[in-house]
């Protein structure tokens, strides 16, 4: 092909250019938020109707106003880029977005944002480190609990509470109370083996 | 080169980082000023759009821009959107309405809030035209019968058989949902455009993209290096995905589209419902003659989803000399159908699988035994020899590892100590031997680092395990330093990973990279002595780094494959050959237990093994036909899409409705792998394992729910409701 072939890289209508008004120009990769409570100051202000919440996630405090039908999901993705918990329905029905709030595990899906202003939320990102896996985590690596991994923070985050609900004491009462977690890639062997495993280790077994 | 050995035991190479939430799976890229986008869906099956309002949701605040069809009708619908099969229909470009839930407009906003409030808004006034909905339903078109496969003459071979069975099995429309749903985010940069989906076909994404926005390939970049699930529906250039790179374009911003799930219904692919009418023809004692098999498979009105092939797999699981399969396709008002793990093997080895089952009753012989006596030496339909035939070893090996010679042979005869009916059940599979072109590049540095791209996918079916493993194997290299970059066109160019030709043609490619890597090594300073590692090595020869690359093809592939390759499109090769014929092989035995007064069933265990020739990583190999297990109880039990005719839509689709396995429908799985190498199809000796593992296993499933109850139940899922 000669280069004066070639079709324009970005063809832009002139309608495009006049309705896009006064839109940034170019975007640019961020750079992965090691501070959630950092993030907030640049986050644009949400247009809608917003309430101020202050929560502590995974440790650090912050105060944030979001809108008041965002769900605890969207505010720990779009605006903390928290995006360990996963999206799989938005509607309560597969697990992928399981967090902890004030101890105990919740679809962050169906929880709005506005609901934990006072509370304290652990997500997947807080609840081991590289040098340091929670047992939980180290027992999904162990017992190869996961394929495509989408669904797996929630798995753990569900799992660490199945063990602290005092669920984990057979395989049946694990399949019970881990069936609000859906595994599409089908890792649920695995899953139940590794809790089983890290209970024990968790010394809850 | 050394020779094929079983592996090392290694975790999967991902796998830490997944436990961590770390990988970033295309919608959780944080990207400046990123706007979110909603669709809205059409309310119609057929029919045309007669006026759209806007106003209600332009006026959302933080509403930037609604976009409907007067804005996208530049759009082109060019080859190069293929990837398998073609959607032949880009939704916003006009008026026409082809399906419900076509996306009739595009809002984007400022928040996800904003523009999910906003598409809701969207009024849009229609003329409706009369449709099909399903293939039951006046109006079906049904297109001719095509021969798939012909052996012998199976027609007089029939007539004159001593036993035989005719039989029909229905199997539903089923639904993928991987748990990531499709998501597609694009943005400008420095006059790039650049793509993020989850995709198994960054190929397809980088010039289905450009072909429709009318963009020079070679400055749009997809990227997918983490993908939710696949199973197929990944497998092409999304309905969405330019509609979300025009916008972004026109905005000069970012753009992200995560399509809810109740809308991927309806703008994904499905595996399509199909019918299956199979007649078998046998001697007393057990060896069958003859197979006549005729399926119907549902297909939208506009989309050819290329043929099905239920008869390319079943032909070749016994040596039936006298063979005729033919297909057809039943054309209605549906979106487009596409491929779903094993697209046509699963719902074919459900049929034939089914019918070589009611065979064995029919011959008084145990399932297994009409199996085993029916093995083949060479392939019946081609007479070209298999590169490794091991479905008998599987069947031996499975029947040992449960316990099969235990067996009441008398269906409704085996009844626990709770009441409960007991049933086991026995199905084969086979999945092609599949090939395609790959471009492997290789990079270690002295400092440690080992950098491995390769044209590749990773959806969860751990290739980037597989492929890490051959290097490992081969090189002796830092393992905790190894970064392999698949999914991504700025890594490498890219190939479809699908049809499980991903580690078929990955893998050869690594030990081919690997091969000339070491021919360079050797060259700058002689061969590696024992225990040296190539880090020191290049560390003494003082180069900071040393880089090589390779095109590999597939087996009997010619160069032209590359180039398809490199234009956007598929180059694959298998299951034929030009001098033998290649498959994966399965065995599935399975228990259910229907309790006596529910009739719920229950699947307690699952025994298979699987022949993929050799095992590059053994847990995530293991992982993947536990995973396939899963799938099939899903079909047999519990999937199915439920059709409105009135208004040609999936009423339950959501996940709560469409009700996939969840862990307490899982109980034991225990997989073996036989792990022979198959050096004649490739130089790793290695075969797919992600579709075969589904193949089967409803039919096993199946068969056991005969085997307990006495009811065989020709359609699936098999519910409580059949059995009472
Ligand atoms: S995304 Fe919350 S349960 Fe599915
Ligand atoms: S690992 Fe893929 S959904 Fe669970």
């Amino acid at each position: 092909m000669h280069d004066d072939d070639r079709p324009p890289a970005f063809p832009l209508t002139r309608r495009d250019t006049l309705r896009a008004g006064s839109a940034v120009a170019a975007a640019s990769v961020l750079p992965p938020l090691s501070s959630a409570a950092a993030s907030t100051q640049s986050m644009p202000l949400e247009p809608g109707a917003t309430t101020t919440i202050t929560t502590v996630v995974n440790g650090e405090p912050i105060t944030i106003a979001v809108d008041t039908r965002a769900s605890l999901l969207d505010v720990l993705r779009e605006r903390l880029a928290l995006t360990g918990a996963k999206k799989g329905c938005d509607h309560g029905q597969c697990g992928a977005c399981t967090v902890h709030v004030d101890g105990r595990r919740v679809a962050a899906c169906l929880t709005l944002a506005a609901k934990v202003d006072g509370r304290e939320v652990t997500t997947i990102e807080g609840l081991g480190e590289e040098a340091a896996l929670h047992p939980m985590q180290q027992a999904f690596i162990d017992h190869d609990a996961l394929q495509c991994g989408y669904c797996t923070p929630g798995q753990i985050m569900a799992a660490v509470a199945c063990v602290r609900e005092g669920n984990a004491t057979s395989r049946e009462r694990i399949r019970d109370a881990m069936s609000g977690n859906i595994c599409r890639c089908g890792a649920y062997v695995g899953i139940v083996a590794a809790i089983e495993d890290a209970a024990a280790k968790m010394g809850q077994g | 080169m050394s020779a094929l050995t079983p592996t090392q035991d290694r975790m999967r190479i991902d796998a830490r980082d997944k436990v961590l939430g770390r990988p970033l799976f295309a919608a959780d890229i944080p990207l400046r000023g990123l706007l979110h986008a909603m669709t809205t869906p059409a309310r119609i099956a057929k029919g045309r759009i007669t006026a759209i309002d806007t106003m209600a949701a332009a006026a959302v605040p933080g509403v930037v821009r609604v976009f409907t069809h007067e804005d996208f009708a530049d759009l082109r619908v060019t080859p190069a959107t293929l990837g398998g099969n073609q959607p032949g229909f880009q939704p916003l470009t006009g008026t026409e309405i082809v399906f419900r839930g076509q996306p009739v407009a595009l809002v984007v906003a400022a928040t996800l809030e904003a523009a999910t409030e906003a598409a809701e808004l969207v009024e849009v006034t229609y003329e409706a035209a009369p449709f099909t909905a399903t293939m039951d339903e006046p109006g079906a078109e049904p297109q001719p019968y095509e021969t798939a496969v012909e052996a012998g003459d199976a027609a007089a071979a029939m007539a004159s058989a001593e036993v035989t069975v005719d039989v029909e099995y229905r199997h539903p429309q089923n639904h993928h949902n991987p748990l990531e749903m499709i998501s597609t985010t694009a943005h400008v940069e420095d006059g790039r455009l650049i793509v993020r989906e989850g995709t198994q076909n960054t190929n397809a994404l980088k010039f289905g993209t450009a072909g429709a926005l009318g963009l020079d390939p070679q400055r749009v970049d997809a990227v997918s290096p983490y993908i939710g699930g696949g199973f197929g529906q990944k497998n092409v250039l999304q309905l969405q995905s330019v509609l979300v790179s025009r916008a972004a374009m026109a905005l000069g911003r970012p753009v992200k589209l995560v399509m809810p799930r109740a809308q991927l219904f309806h703008t994904a692919s499905h595996r399509p419902a199909s019918r299956h009418r199979i007649r078998l023809g046998a001697s007393r004692a057990g060896r069958i003659s003859a197979a006549i098999y005729e399926s119907d498979q549902e297909n939208a009105r506009y989309d050819h989803f290329l043929r099905s092939a239920h008869n390319e797999a079943v032909s070749r699981l016994y040596g039936i000399p006298n063979y005729l399969g033919r297909e057809r396709l039943v054309r209605v008002d549906t979106n487009p159908p596409g491929h779903m793990r094993a697209p046509h093997e699963h719902p074919g080895s459900y049929a034939f699988e089914s019918a070589v089952d009611e065979l064995s009753y029919a011959l008084g012989m145990d399932p297994l035994a009409l199996r085993l006596a029916n093995d083949a030496e060479r392939d019946a339909i081609s007479g070209k020899p298999f590169t490794s035939r091991t479905l008998a070893a599987c069947l031996d090996r499975g029947a040992a590892l449960f316990g099969w010679s235990e067996r009441r042979a008398a269906p409704h005869s085996m009844v626990a100590e709770d009441g409960s009916l007991v049933g086991w059940g026995v199905a084969s599979g086979a999945y092609k031997g599949t090939m395609c072109p790959c471009v492997a590049r290789l990079r270690v540095q002295a400092d440690g680092l080992t950098r491995l791209s390769v044209s590749g996918h990773e959806m969860g079916q751990g290739i980037r395990s597989a492929v890490g493993a051959e290097l490992m194997e081969l090189l002796p290299i830092r393992a905790d330093r190894l970064e392999i970059r698949l999914g991504d066109t700025t890594a490498i160019d890219q190939h479809h990973t699908a049809g499980s030709w991903g580690t078929g043609g990955a893998v050869p490619a690594v030990r081919a990279v690997v091969g000339r890597f070491m021919a360079a090594l050797t060259e700058l300073g002689g061969p590696l002595r024992p225990g040296e590692s190539v880090h020191t090595r290049l560390m003494a020869l003082k180069r900071p780094v040393l880089e090589v690359e390779i095109e590999h093809l597939g087996t009997s592939q010619g160069p032209d494959a590359l180039e398809r390759m490199r234009r956007g499109g598929v180059a694959v090769v298998g299951p034929e050959y030009p001098d033998f014929v290649s498959f994966s092989w399965i065995a599935h035995f399975v228990e259910v237990r229907v309790e006596p007064t529910t009739r719920r069933i229950r699947v307690p265990r699952v025994v298979s093994v699987a022949d993929c020739g050799r095992v590059m990583n053994r847990r995530t190999a293991t992982s993947q036909v536990a995973g396939g297990v899963v799938w099939g109880i899903g079909a047999a039990l519990r999937e199915a899409a439920e059709i409105d005719p009135r208004y040609g839509f999936v009423l339950n689709n959501d996940l709560a409705d469409y009700v996939v396995p969840v862990n307490a429908d899982i109980g034991a799985i225990t997989v073996d792998l036989l792990d022979i190498a198959d050096p004649m199809l490739n130089a790793s000796g290695v075969r797919g394992v992600g579709e075969v593992a589904m193949v089967g296993a409803a039919a096993a499933v199946a068969n056991a729910v005969y085997h307990a109850t006495g009811k065989r139940i020709r359609h699936l899922p098999i519910r409580i409701d059949d059995l009472l």
